[in-house]
This record gives structure tokens, C-alpha cells and sequence, in this order.
């Protein structure tokens, strides 16, 4: 059994302590920011600790813009977003990946195509679709419109993950006389739940961060997510409150962070659910 | 077992979800007025993008006061932001989900109203209000003869000084009705010395400061209106241009990496006291009022003229009314009643900008006393005029896709004059087809 040495081990840590600050950093500049002045954010000198704790762009996030209620509506729309999308793309990705034909490559074909249409092409007749069905300036619009929008790459994401299930172990459930419902409950299933759960986080980040379609399809401030709350911070003429917009981005990023604790744990567990013997 | 009862938290998480949905879809999204246009009461739908708390108040305050006194036609105010606007409205128009009374710019409402989603409103500016506002602005706002939207807040370019470091350099500072770019070159290259510069302007996107301050020297870049305009580079456009690069590159009296900077983040050198002067729209007094370190000492300089006077383009922030709105006449009344010389003068001094009204400006200069900028921001104010380019169909596709990048390689010295005349006319000829 090979056994790193120590030297080696050290340069590892640094190497993985220089990445994790890496990627980390544009989010602690986000933190420190968000306790700044608008005095030291628009000095020459910076640095990342603060000269003095601004804790009022906290405050002013807070109760301009309706930052809470926005929160709470982006909440629910990426909650039911990630919902719907896998439970959609669960049996139709399944589908994808199993039943060879030409109705497959059809549909592959389809989803591939259907991502090619820039938005801001769909995005009038879209409005008036759901303009027709009274959908405009509603949540659950915004669902739909999520959900449609989000199905075809977690669709092709799911796939995959069917894909490198072996068959063989559909089979051998088949044998001991299983139904394909509970070959597909008690074996695809929990093999599959790294692959449901890394599609339910995209689902959910790709509605949490999704701005052109909240900012066209929702009329009423009630009704607003956090991105388009968020970019009201920026202002006409150039002009942005830089010290609450960066406390509201923060704020920003704390249900997502809940959800993803909650959900990464799922990623792991389910490798460990199921496995073929060597 | 466990997955039965993960089965069932989930169904109840959404349920729950559902009817939160279902909770915050309350709202009617279909075009513009509630209530009935036949005498009964209304709701006018005022879409506003005021960004600034004070602004948000003011607006927030003519709302209330109009709808004390008025409630057979209660306007209902709706935040929405600059940012993606234009996309919206474009949608709202298509959707005929657009509100009554639009909040927007002059450069950019324009097209709206070629394509007939305006009303016009010729007939129901009163007649004080219209003797009131410049001939210049009322131009930026018309089109094909017709008043299609309200002028009501706009901004200049001017320049900001450190008085300490003026007077250091031994240069006079200049005070009168204005400052020729002659006399700003020299006062640049006065203050530049051991480490500092003269002048921190940020030229990150050139286009609307060298469009507007092409006028000071008779520079318009465009005649004709809609697709039948045409492109003209001459002395006159290229005058301010030119200028900034010879103070870069000539008399290096410009901090170089302000020229890659937006106009907020040349800010930082200004207060730092590594440049003595900084150009800005003039909006920003009331940032350097506020961030500004507290020993610094700063002037606003008369307004920069050319050889055609202090002329800059009038592009200001407007009011217009939905063509289709049940309710198009009201909602013209409430966009006069906004304009009135009182709510103006409250708005701009609030959003730091200024009204395009005569008597408002006057009530700003009274209540500040012309302190922190004010005196010569108005100055400046007296050379607004109508600038072609707000009639130009292609103008905001040739600003983003042919000017801004070839001003940027025009000041990074990567092209001459020459270079520069003909990336823009090309350019100009490729997106107006």
C-alpha cells in the first residue's frame, strides 16, 4: 500500500488551499464590500478588510426593493422548477437511454435543436402564449417557463446518468421476477441518485439565477425574484449602490447555500446505494 | 418506510409551494388602466425606473399628492429597473400588457414612438410648461412633428477640480460662463507633475460623452432622421476626440488607466489627489459631496466650450403615455401634472440631476443657493439642445457595435484620425441597410 509522503502531502494541502482561495475569492470581495462605506468603496486604496464595519447596506438591502419578498418568491419558483424538471426528465430520460429506435434519435435530435433558439427570439410570442392563458405576471408562469426551458439539458444530463447503469442489473431483477416499476423503484432508482440530485441543483441554480425571463414576464414589484430585485440596485446614468447591492448579493446566496448543504449529501449517498459485484 | 415519508414531505413541501405560487399571482397583467374610461374611476399604471431613495421618494410623493386630488384616476406607481428595459417594453408594446404612463430616455424612446406606441401629446402640454422648457429639448422629444413624450430630467458633462491643487500649480481658476477647451488643456497640463496628473476622465464607454460634447464645437456626426440619416466625420466631430488623445499621449496630463475606467471608478484617482480634475456627468456632485475624503477641497468649472459655445445633446429622462391605454388622456395629465416647475424641481434635486424646465432650475438654484455644483451645472444646463443622433433608427446599434469599440481603439492609439473617420462612417453605412 503506497503511502504519500509528507512533503508531498504539504504541497497537496497548499495546492488545494491556493485553489479553494482561488475560486473563493470574488465571494469574500462580495463580503467585504457588502460591510464598506460608499466612501472606501470609491477610495484608491482598497483592501479586503474593511477600515471601519458598515453594517447599514445590510439595512438599506433589506428594506429597499423588497429583498425578503423577492427572496421568498425566487424560493418557491427554483423550489418547484427543480421539482418539476425531475420529475419529468426522470422517466422520459430513462426512456432516452433504454428504448433504442428511431423515435430516440428523433428525440435527441429535438432536444439538441430546441437549444439553439436565442431567447430573446421566442420571447414575444412566449409573452403572448401566456398572456392568453393569464399566466403573465405569475409565478407559476415563471415555472412553466423554467421547467420548459430547463428540461432539455437536464434531460440530455439524465440520460447519462441511465445510460451508465448496466442493464445487466435490470435483468437479473427481471429474472428474480420483478416488474419493470419495481426493477425501476428499488434498482434504477436509488442508482440513479447522484444523477437526480446533480439535475435537481442545476434545475434549482438555473431558476435561482435566471433574469430575462422574470424581468419580461413579471409586471408587478410583488411578484419579482431576486435577480430582477437585485439589478434595481443599478441604477440609470451609470449610477450603482455598490455597498447594498453587494449585501443583498449576499444575502442572495444563503437559501441557495441551504439547499445545495442539503441536497450534497444525496450526491454522495446514492454511489453507495447499489453496485454490480466485480 | 423512508422513502414513503421523504414521498410524502415532499408532497406536502409542494403543496405548499403551489399555494404560495398561486398567493402571489394576484395581479391582472393585461394592458395598461383598470376601471372604465366612461367617468367611473381608473387606475393609471405609471411604470417608473427611479433608482435613487430620495428620487424613489419624490416620485413616490407627486403619486400621492395627485391621487389625493384626484381619485376618480388613481395612478398606481410600478418600480422597475434601467437595467433590460428596453427588452421589456419591447414585449410589454407586442404583449399589449404596457402600462399607461412610461418612465424612460429620449435616445431610446424614439423608436417606440415610430413604430406608433406613443401618444402624442402636443396638445396637452400647457402652454406655460411649453414657453418654459428650451426649444432644444422639446427637439429631442419630437418626432415627425409630435410631442411624444415629457422631458423631465437630463445631465451635462462638466468638470470637477481639487481647488488645493489648482492653486498649488499656480493656475487661475476659472470662473464666468464658461471655459474654452483651449484653457482646459493648459490648466491639465499645469497641475500634471511628480506622479500626478491633471485630469482622471473615464472613458471606458466614449460614445455619449463625445456625441454630446461634439456640439461645443459644431460637430453633430449625423443629418436626416430614421433610415434616411447619413453619417458626417469632420473637424467638428473630432475636436474632443482629438483633444483627449493629445492630452494622453502629447502632454500626458491624462491618468492613462482612467481612460479604460468608467466615469464612478475615475472617481477614486480624483479623491485620492492623483488627478486634479475629472470629468463627469453632473450628476455626480452629489457622490463627490458624499464619498469624497473629508479635506477635499472641490470646485465645479464653468462649462467646457468649443468653437460653437457650450452646446451638449439633450437626452433627458422622460414621461410618455401609452397609445393604446383606455385612459391616454387622463394619463397625459398626470404626466403634465408631474412636469409641473414644483415636482420637478423636487425630483432632480433629489436624483442630483437637472429639469428641464426654466422655473424648476431656478427654484434649485434658490433652495441650494448654488452651493455643491449647482451654480454651474445650471450654467451648463443653458446649452442643451436637441442633438441629431436621438432621430437616428440605427443610433444605438451603431453606438455599441461600431463607435464605442472604435473610440476605445482611437484612444488606446491604435488608430488615427483617418482610421477613426472611417471606422465610424463604415460602420455607420454596414448597420443602417
Amino acid at each position: 500500500m503506497n503511502r504519500t509522503s509528507t512533503p508531498v502531502k504539504t504541497l497537496q494541502y497548499l495546492a488545494l488551499a491556493a485553489y479553494i482561495l482561488f475560486l473563493g475569492f470574488p465571494l469574500l470581495w462580495l463580503v467585504s464590500a457588502s460591510i464598506k462605506s460608499s466612501q472606501e468603496l470609491a477610495a484608491l486604496d482598497m483592501s479586503l478588510l474593511p477600515k471601519q464595519f458598515h453594517w447599514d447596506n445590510y439595512a438599506v438591502a433589506l428594506q429597499k426593493q423588497g429583498l425578503t419578498r423577492s427572496a421568498v418568491n425566487s424560493l418557491v419558483v427554483s423550489l418547484l422548477s427543480m421539482v418539476f424538471v425531475v420529475l419529468l426528465s426522470m422517466p422520459a430520460a430513462y426512456a432516452l437511454a433504454r428504448f433504442k429506435g428511431r423515435l430516440r434519435a428523433v428525440g435527441v435530435g429535438w432536444i439538441l435543436v430546441s437549444q439553439v433558439f436565442p431567447v430573446i427570439l421566442i420571447i414575444i410570442p412566449l409573452f403572448i402564449i401566456l398572456r392568453d392563458v393569464r399566466l403573465v405576471d405569475t409565478l407559476m408562469g415563471l415555472v412553466l417557463v423554467y421547467t420548459t426551458f430547463t428540461m432539455p439539458f437536464a434531460l440530455w444530463m439524465l440520460q447519462g446518468f441511465v445510460a451508465a447503469i448496466p442493464t445487466d442489473l435490470e435483468e437479473a431483477a427481471a429474472i428474480d421476477g420483478a416488474s419493470r416499476f419495481q426493477t425501476l423503484r428499488r434498482i434504477v432508482f436509488p442508482l440513479l441518485m447522484p444523477g437526480i440530485v446533480a439535475t435537481a441543483m442545476f434545475a434549482f441554480v438555473a431558476a435561482w439565477n435566471e433574469f430575462f425571463f422574470a424581468l419580461v414576464l413579471i409586471q408587478s414589484p410583488e411578484n419579482y425574484t431576486l435577480p430582477v430585485a437585485l439589478k434595481m440596485f443599478v441604477g440609470g446614468e451609470g449610477k450603482v449602490a455598490l455597498g447594498p447591492l453587494a449585501a443583498g448579493a449576499v444575502l442572495a446566496t444563503i437559501p441557495s447555500l441551504v439547499v445545495f448543504s442539503i441536497l450534497q449529501r444525496r450526491l454522495t449517498g446514492g454511489l453507495l446505494a447499489g453496485s454490480v459485484k466485480g | 418506510m423512508g422513502t414513503r415519508r421523504l414521498a410524502l414531505a415532499g408532497a406536502a413541501l409542494a403543496a405548499t409551494l403551489l399555494a404560495a405560487c398561486s398567493q402571489g399571482s394576484a395581479t391582472n397583467p393585461d394592458a395598461g388602466s383598470g376601471g372604465t374610461a366612461g367617468g367611473a374611476s381608473v387606475t393609471l399604471k405609471f411604470q417608473s425606473l427611479q433608482d435613487q431613495p430620495a428620487a424613489v421618494e419624490a416620485v413616490k410623493g407627486i403619486v400621492d399628492s395627485w391621487n389625493s386630488a384626484h381619485p376618480e384616476a388613481k395612478v398606481e406607481l410600478i418600480q422597475a429597473g434601467w437595467d433590460g428595459i428596453y427588452d421589456k417594453l419591447v414585449t410589454q408594446f407586442n404583449g399589449n400588457a404596457a402600462p399607461d404612463i412610461i418612465h424612460y430616455e429620449a435616445a431610446s424612446i424614439v423608436p417606440f414612438a415610430r413604430d406608433g406606441y406613443l401618444a402624442d401629446l402636443t396638445s396637452k402640454v400647457p402652454a406655460d410648461l411649453k414657453s418654459d422648457i428650451s426649444d432644444g429639448i422639446w427637439k429631442s422629444v419630437t418626432v415627425d412633428n409630435k410631442v411624444i413624450a415629457m422631458p423631465t430630467e437630463l445631465q451635462t458633462y462638466v468638470v470637477f477640480a481639487n481647488k488645493k491643487l489648482l492653486e498649488a500649480s499656480g493656475a487661475t481658476i476659472p470662473t464666468g460662463d464658461s471655459m474654452t477647451l483651449e484653457q482646459f488643456r493648459a490648466l491639465a497640463r499645469a497641475t500634471t507633475k511628480d506622479g500626478q496628473f491633471g485630469l482622471a476622465w473615464g472613458l471606458k464607454s466614449p460614445t455619449a460623452t463625445f456625441m454630446s460634447l461634439a456640439l461645443t464645437s459644431g460637430g453633430t456626426f449625423f443629418t436626416g432622421t430614421g433610415k434616411e440619416a447619413k453619417i458626417n466625420v469632420g473637424a467638428g466631430e473630432l475636436a474632443v476626440p482629438k483633444l483627449v488623445k493629445e492630452m494622453a499621449y502629447t502632454d500626458k496630463s491624462i491618468d492613462p488607466v482612467s481612460l479604460t475606467q468608467s466615469g464612478s471608478q475615475a472617481l477614486a484617482s480624483f479623491y485620492a489627489g492623483k488627478a486634479a480634475m475629472t470629468v463627469q456627468g453632473s450628476f455626480q456632485a452629489a457622490n463627490i459631496k458624499k464619498d469624497a475624503p473629508a479635506g477635499l477641497d472641490w470646485v465645479e468649472l464653468p462649462p467646457l466650450a468649443g468653437s460653437q459655445g457650450t452646446a451638449q445633446a439633450a437626452n433627458p429622462q422622460t414621461l410618455s403615455v401609452n397609445a393604446d391605454s383606455p385612459n391616454a388622456d387622463k394619463a397625459a395629465e398626470f404626466v403634465a401634472y408631474f412636469a409641473n416647475a414644483e415636482n420637478t424641481a423636487k425630483l432632480n434635486q433629489a436624483d442630483a440631476l437637472i429639469p428641464a424646465s426654466k422655473k424648476a432650475q431656478d427654484l434649485i438654484l434658490s433652495s441650494t443657493g448654488g452651493k455643491d455644483g449647482w451654480d454651474m451645472t445650471m450654467k451648463s444646463a443653458q446649452g442643451l439642445t436637441g442633438a441629431p443622433f436621438l432621430a437616428v433608427d440605427a443610433y444605438t446599434q451603431w453606438k455599441d457595435t461600431i463607435a464605442t469599440p472604435s473610440f476605445q481603439k482611437y484612444l488606446a492609439n491604435q488608430i488615427d484620425d483617418a482610421g477613426l473617420t472611417q471606422a465610424l462612417t463604415e460602420g455607420f453605412t454596414q448597420v443602417n441597410r
